[in-house]
């Protein structure tokens, strides 16, 4: 979700005509009122859906103690969140030069991931339980990397906060039982006047375990994108920012890039 | 030309990488061939691709090196199939062209010099077959390329893997006047007569993604370690590699709080006097936190023995016995390693400690200290002299 930088939500969709719907919800039923913040999140998603999405990414990894690496990647991604692939290959420091991360993104269930360490010639599964792992030095965590599909979460309505001067939507999102997840819940805030997300907190039972904030948000290619995100693990009170540069929606693309053949073509 | 060099290098198409390292190898005693205690080495690695069109890319990776061992040649010469004793001071590693098409799947062709690498498990690798080693110094081994035509055809979950190679690479042994050869008693001596076979191999491996992931290899054509035969007549040692056929597999299974992996192949060495035998490795790995873990066990089944030849053979070398890894990330610049391998019986032990520190962008030092213990006839006891510290500084480009 995070480095596919349409800053909508862990929640991905294939929604539709979500707009007629919430009218109709809030004109003639009350009760209707439950399906709100799903609907909300569908039409985040639903803002958010591209054929494809390429960037360029800075990574500035700030640790606890204010040191500062970074690091580059390039992110490339066809199809769009629950149905989407993705490859994230690094560019930058020259050591980890090629070292790249497949994740296929699947609408039911979390997703396949696979990633390739030249220096060793092969590709390693990541598997399920080793996703709350912070990934190649980052705070952004393997999960972190994924596309969530709104079906795979619980929605509930928390009530209207501003935030970053803006008013927004607080939303809690709890995966489902299909859906393995470190985290028990998220909060999202979603902006109201363009379903933008602005930020998620990520929780483990009562504790918050990383804040993402999406700010610098722009409309490129009609897509509301926020240009740079900041990554907190309060655990290690190390923070990630990320600047996007590069942007482009829609990209021709192949499925035939997002295979772990693809992942071991070095560019 | 060079406007033509600068263009590429201008491409989008065209990227690249590589490091220099300097590295500096201490050895507290001496051993009974080798009476140096300190080994210096300086190693230049350049990689390169081209991609001309989606369908077609190529790639390079050459290498020049020298130290204070004479473990690199000392003529200037450019070599291309890994074939010498010593190490070439220039060297092509890889030199390969692709093409990437869709047929049904996604197929992939790639021929020229190139690195394979088979099987799920790690530090032994039992179904491995294209991948020679440098084992200069045995506990330290680098992979060589090995030319070879090579088809990947993937479709949906399965892959199916076609290897063809016109020519044996064999691994680069231990030199006989340094330390990482030890001789039986009395063999020091003796001059080696080495043949390199000629003729292909050939190797098929299906493998499958899913829940859990699996494959099965099937191999045919040489060993690329060699057996020893001593020749009375002649008193010379014979240096031969082997006829071989390899069946195998792997599979990786998740668990909720750790991944199972296990490689087992069975070897069939045809020649009248050559032995079969399977050799397996169950290993689990698990993530926590900023830890790894690795750890597992390597064994050997004997189906056949062989007649009386002495081989050189570090996968065999390291069975029967239990394998571990563990490393922690202190920081985003910092991390620690361990890794080991003791024999069952006791009688071997290598244990190897790893700090490794970045420094900006581009520089890297990694120290560590490497203990072997053991008993002499063991494979891994025999080299309890060489117990060693080592410092490598790295600049990555």
């Amino acid at each position: 979700m995070f480095p596919g930088v349409a800053p909508t939500s862990p929640l991905a969709s294939r929604s539709t005509h979500v707009l007629p719907a919430l009218v109709l919800t809030l004109c003639l039923a009350l009760p209707a009122l439950a399906q709100e913040p799903r609907a909300i999140v569908e039409e985040a998603q639903r803002r958010s859906v591209s054929a494809s999405q390429r960037y360029e990414g800075t990574l500035s990894v700030i640790d606890a103690k204010n040191r500062i690496s970074e690091k580059r990647w390039r992110y490339d991604r066809i199809g769009s969140h629950g149905n989407s692939k993705s490859v994230l290959r690094f560019t930058a420091p020259a050591e980890v030069k090629g070292v790249a991360l497949l994740v296929v993104n699947n609408p039911t269930r979390s997703s396949d991931q696979w990633m390739w360490t030249p220096a060793i010639g092969r590709e390693r599964r990541v598997a399920v339980q080793d996703r709350s792992q912070r990934f190649f030095g980052t705070d952004f965590s393997f999960e972190d990397l994924e596309e969530r599909d709104t079906n795979q979460y619980d929605y509930r309505l928390l009530g209207e906060e501003t935030f970053d001067g803006t008013t927004c939507w607080k939303i809690e999102s709890r995966p489902k039982g299909s859906k393995t997840s470190q985290y028990t819940h998220s909060h999202l805030w979603v902006r109201r006047d363009n379903y933008v997300v602005v930020q998620i907190e990520n929780y483990k039972k009562t504790q918050l375990i990383r804040r993402a904030h999406y700010t610098d948000v722009r409309s490129m290619q009609n897509i509301w994108t926020a240009q740079t995100i900041e990554m907190h693990d309060l655990e290690r009170n190390s923070r990630t920012v990320l600047r996007i540069e590069k942007l482009q929606y829609n990209v021709p693309m192949k499925d035939e890039d997002f295979t772990i053949q693809a992942l071991r073509q070095e560019r | 030309m060079p406007l033509l060099v600068v263009l590429l290098f201008l491409s989008q198409d065209y990227s690249h990488r590589g490091f220099v390292e300097s590295r500096g190898t201490l050895y507290p005693q001496t051993a009974i061939n080798d009476s140096s205690h300190g080994v210096g080495e300086l190693f230049v690695r350049y990689e390169s691709f081209y991609r001309p069109s989606q369908r077609f890319q190529f790639a390079g990776a050459v290498e020049a090196r020298t130290d204070t061992h004479r473990q690199t040649e000392r003529n200037f010469r450019v070599d291309f199939d890994d074939r010498s004793l010593q190490r070439p001071m220039f060297s092509v590693r890889r030199l390969s062209a692709q093409y990437r098409g869709n047929y049904r799947g996604n197929l992939t062709v790639e021929a020229g010099k190139q690195l394979v690498r088979w099987g799920k498990t790690d530090i032994v690798n039992p179904t491995d077959r294209f991948a020679p080693r440098d084992f200069l110094t045995v506990v330290d081994s680098e992979f060589l390329g090995v030319y070879a035509l090579r088809g990947t055809w993937e479709s949906g979950s399965e892959t199916i893997d076609v290897l063809w190679s016109p020519f044996l690479t064999p691994s680069r042994l231990p030199l006989q006047n340094q330390r990482w050869n030890v001789p039986p008693p009395g063999a020091a001596s003796l001059p080696v007569s080495r043949t390199i076979p000629a003729g292909t191999q050939s190797g098929i491996r299906w493998s499958h993604i899913g829940f859990v992931e699996f494959s099965a290899a099937v191999y045919s054509g040489f060993d690329h370690l060699p057996v020893f035969e001593f020749d009375p007549v002649q008193n010379v040692i014979h240096e031969s590699y082997p006829k071989l056929k390899m069946a195998g597999g792997d599979f990786a299974v998740p668990f909720p709080w750790l991944t199972l992996k296990s490689e087992a192949a069975y070897f069939d060495y045809p020649d009248p006097s050559g032995g079969a035998f399977v050799l397996y490795v169950v290993q689990l790995e698990r993530q926590a936190g900023e830890w790894f873990f690795v750890g597992g066990y390597s064994g050997e089944v004997v189906t056949r023995e062989a007649g009386l030849s002495a081989s050189f053979n570090p996968d065999r070398g390291r069975t029967r016995t239990l394998l571990g890894r563990a490393g922690y990330t202190i920081d985003t610049n910092r991390s620690v390693a361990v890794e080991g391998a003791v024999r069952h019986n006791g009688d071997g032990v290598w244990l190897k400690s790893e700090y490794s520190q970045a420094f900006g962008q581009h520089w890297r030092v990694t120290a560590g200290f490497t203990l072997i213990r053991g008993n002499p006839a063991d494979f891994i006891g025999q080299y309890r002299r060489n117990s060693h510290g080592s410092i490598a500084v790295r600049y990555s480009f």
